[in-house]
């Protein structure tokens, strides 16, 4: 009953209830401690049933009497079997406790098991580890600068000074540049002369962030092409290759368009035309197939290459700020002079470009109309030469039928003749093709169905495709998400504290469970012991029976003749039935001796229930009833 | 057009004058200076100076730094031939040739990845860089239990040629706010693709 009660006590205490440390036993309980732990129990198994009732008992007997009844009532409605009412609660026995509260034990509900197989929020993770951390910084001693340790400058310095820089690195192996076979000199240049990664950057510090920079843009890159191949690629049903160029082709031709958008000459703006120059000469440069020394001597400093790598180069500003400069007077005359000077130069040079404005929008126009009429001027042309030649024909045909006129007759027939072996030859060239036709038609026939049917085949392989990426993305997922779990879960076991108790209870189980199975083999033995003795004594009983019916039938016999022998078979029947009679006395002895020890046993549970003192206390609150009554009568009589 | 004119007369002149001051280093030498070079020429360190003070004065070296950036951006930017660079170079003595040649040949792929860099970021200001910090506030003076996440996000600008930094703290709303403004951007370039 020890361990039961230890057992019970922790659960008690788990739930709530303040049980002082010297209580060993239920048998120690008072009935306060039983009332806050049946209604501390309640609360935590159904917060509506418990919440109602106070933890404490009440002074006044009736207001105790009612707080019985109520708890008595909770319990039945649980589904508590055994008896119970106010009595159990105010004048309790310890049985009738125990099984009380190993009913109210069971019923606690087991959230610690349940919720340990979920994975906590991130959320409570996050503050579980905040805390801690929190809490190891709090117990590190502070330290002046000079005697920190690395442990220490962790926690407690104002954190790192350099900022987040990135440098591109070079690396040999890299998604950027396309891993085909690299030239000899690659090679000698990764063997001989690129630096080891850590001393590739101007500043050690910006090594992990180069680092981590190179990388997330080709993870990015890689990620991007992956999409963007999964989504569009593949039904496009190209080569990667293929497909690059094909994309870089119609990107190339998209920026032109735009570009010649923007280089439409608008002459409203005089600032414009500059830009616009240059853009027509990027222009050229840009859809030419201009040599390499044809943009030489052009002087455009935009280049361009595959993929538009043009750039501009730093000289051609610096060359337009040299024209600028040397547009300037360098003359050094009085500033008046200069200034009068300078005014009157840079008016009329704004006359000037007036007029040249004013003049290039006329030409402009003249251009425009000129071109106009050029384009009337050669529809016109070609329409005539249509015609022309249509004449020519015509004139061609009546020239012939002229020339034929004179010998009529014979003209007619030849031309029958040449009309019918004509017909019979379209004929004959009309079967002849049937006879080609029809099997052209039919191999068409059948590759047509054939390309469908690949068709089909591959459209099938290319959504069994996307279905297998699917697939792979989801358990990846998955197994990052599993692992997450495991790698929590090992650690929340590893927190876990390593508690004996449970090995303990494990261990006394089993060790119960062994008692009991050697008691039960125990209490077969017996039990067949006490049939074997039953069945002996049956057999006896038997044996005794038939000698003595034997042995009377002979002496009856013998005494008919025999005076001697009749005397002797008296004692027999004597002998018989004191026998019979010892026998029953024996049996006797055994019932009452059996009554005994239940009549024995019954005292012993009679007074385990503490009987004398409940009936003392009962009458003690019997008389504060009473009294209570007689009060409230008084007051009714006073009122 | 008169930038036209100058360009042709600078193009074969000063430029392969200044080239042939390579020739003042021994060819060995040559190619880690000219990887150091071109190191920098991609986003890393320069070579130093210091290194090399005794084979150029600082006029010369400063005048070998130009015109060697010179060589390298045009004879990768227009994807010029082994003939081409060579008219470029002049008349270099053919080791000193040689090493540039074999330097442009392993380094094309790099310097033409620095020179696309460098269009793309022709507008005034660009991003340099951006670091980020997530701050949970756990309290405050008004407040025992806050939990508000914050994002302290530094941005490295290049303005006109100067760097700039630009620190702002956003909580979760901003933050929202400034990724759909960036992912509209994004889209508005996917749609160009």
């Amino acid at each position: 009953m020890e361990e039961v009660d230890r057992i019970l006590i922790h659960s008690l205490r788990q739930a709530g209830t303040d049980i002082d440390e010297d209580v060993q036993s239920v048998k120690q309980f008072t009935s306060e401690l039983i009332v806050e732990a049946v209604v501390r129990c309640l609360r935590v198994i159904d917060p509506g049933l418990g919440s109602g009732v106070s933890t404490t008992l009440p002074p006044g007997m009736s207001a105790r009497f009612r707080l019985g009844m109520s708890l008595a009532q909770a319990c039945q409605d649980l589904g508590y079997k055994g008896e119970i009412g106010y009595q159990t609660f105010l004048y309790s026995n310890e049985p009738e406790i125990r099984s009380l509260l190993m009913f109210l034990v069971e019923k606690l509900p087991r959230e610690s098991a349940e919720a340990s197989d979920q994975p906590a929020g991130k959320s409570a993770l996050l503050q579980k580890a905040i805390a801690a951390q929190i809490k190891a910084q709090l117990a590190l001693p502070w330290l002046p600068p000079s005697c920190r340790l690395p442990l220490h400058c962790k926690t407690q310095s104002p954190g790192p000074c350099h900022s987040f820089r990135a440098q591109p690195l070079s690396l040999p192996y890299s998604l950027k540049a396309p891993s085909k076979k690299q030239a000899k000199e690659v090679k000698e240049y990764w063997r001989v002369h690129l630096l080891p990664v850590t001393s590739q950057p101007s500043q050690h510090a910006s090594v992990p962030a180069s680092l981590l920079e190179n990388h997330v843009s080709e993870l990015s890159a890689a990620q991007e092409w992956e999409n963007e191949w999964n989504s569009q690629g593949l039904l496009s049903r190209l080569t990667p290759e293929d497909y690059r160029s094909r994309k870089r082709a119609r990107l190339q031709k998209r920026i032109e368009e735009q570009l010649r958008t923007a280089a439409q000459p608008r002459p409203d703006t005089h600032g414009a035309t500059r830009s616009t120059s240059d853009l027509t000469e990027l222009l050229n440069s840009f859809g030419g197939t201009a040599t390499g020394g044809d943009i030489l001597t052009k002087g455009t400093r935009f280049t361009h290459s595959e993929k538009f790598t043009f750039t501009q180069e730093p000289e051609k500003a610096a060359q337009q700020m040299a024209a600028a400069a040397s547009a300037l007077p360098s003359s050094h005359q009085s500033e008046e002079d200069l200034k009068a000077k300078q005014e009157a130069e840079l008016s009329d040079l704004q006359q000037q470009l007036q007029q040249l404005s004013v003049q290039m929008e006329e030409v402009g126009g003249d251009i425009r109309q000129l071109t106009v009429s050029i384009h009337q001027v050669s529809d016109e042309l070609k329409q005539r030469e249509l015609s022309n030649s249509e004449k020519q024909d015509t004139v061609k045909v009546k020239k012939q039928t002229i020339d034929l006129l004179p010998d009529a007759e014979n003209n007619l027939v030849k031309l029958q003749s040449l009309v019918e072996g004509s017909a019979k030859r379209v004929v004959h060239l009309a079967s002849q093709w049937e006879k080609h036709r029809a099997p052209l038609i039919d191999e068409h026939r059948r590759l047509k169905e054939l390309c469908s049917n690949r068709e089909m085949e591959s459209s099938m392989k290319l959504s069994e495709i996307k279905d297998l990426h699917d697939k792979i993305r989801h358990s990846a997922e998955e197994a990052k998400k599993k692992e997450s779990l495991y790698k929590q879960l090992i650690t929340e076991y590893e927190t876990l504290p390593k508690d004996v108790s449970r090995s303990a209870y494990t261990m006394r189980i089993l060790e119960i469970v062994s008692n009991i199975k050697k008691q039960k083999e125990e209490i077969t033995k017996i039990l067949s012991d006490t049939k074997e003795l039953q069945k002996e004594i049956n057999g006896l009983t038997g044996k005794l029976d038939r000698t003595f019916a034997v042995t009377d039938e002979l002496v009856f016999k013998d005494a008919k003749k025999d005076e001697s022998v009749r005397k002797s078979y008296k004692y027999l029947a004597a002998l018989h039935e004191n026998c019979t009679q010892l026998i029953q006395t024996i049996e006797d002895t055994g019932t009452i001796m059996r009554e005994i020890r239940d009549l024995e046993e019954q005292i012993e549970t009679e007074n385990g229930k503490k009987t004398v003192s409940n009936l003392e206390k009962i009458l003690e609150d019997y008389k504060a009833i009473r009294q209570e009554n007689s009060a409230l009568a008084a007051k009714i009589r006073d009122g | 057009m008169t930038s036209a004119s100058a360009d042709s007369t600078e193009e074969s002149g000063p430029e392969s004058i200044m080239i042939k001051l390579l020739e003042k280093l021994s060819p060995t030498e040559c190619p880690k200076l000219l990887h150091r070079f071109v190191d920098g020429l991609c986003g890393r360190s320069y070579p130093r100076r210091v290194e090399y003070s005794e084979v150029w004065s600082l006029i010369e070296w400063g005048e070998l730094m130009n015109s060697l950036t010179q060589l390298f951006r045009v004879a990768v930017g227009r994807m010029s031939s082994d003939q081409q660079v060579q008219e470029l170079l002049g008349d270099l003595d053919s080791a000193h040739a040689d090493a540039i040649l074999q330097c442009l040949h392993a380094r094309q792929e790099e310097i033409r990845q620095a020179l696309v860099d460098r269009t793309n970021g022709m507008s005034s200001t660009q991003l340099q860089d951006f670091n980020w910090q997530i701050k949970l506030a756990l309290s405050s003076d008004k407040l025992s239990s806050l939990n508000t996440p914050l994002l302290n996000l530094s941005l490295d600008l290049k303005e006109n040629g100067i760097q700039r930094a630009v620190n702002m703290e956003m909580n979760k709303e901003e933050l929202h706010t400034l990724i759909s403004a960036l992912e509209a951007a994004n889209k508005v370039v996917l749609q160009l693709k």
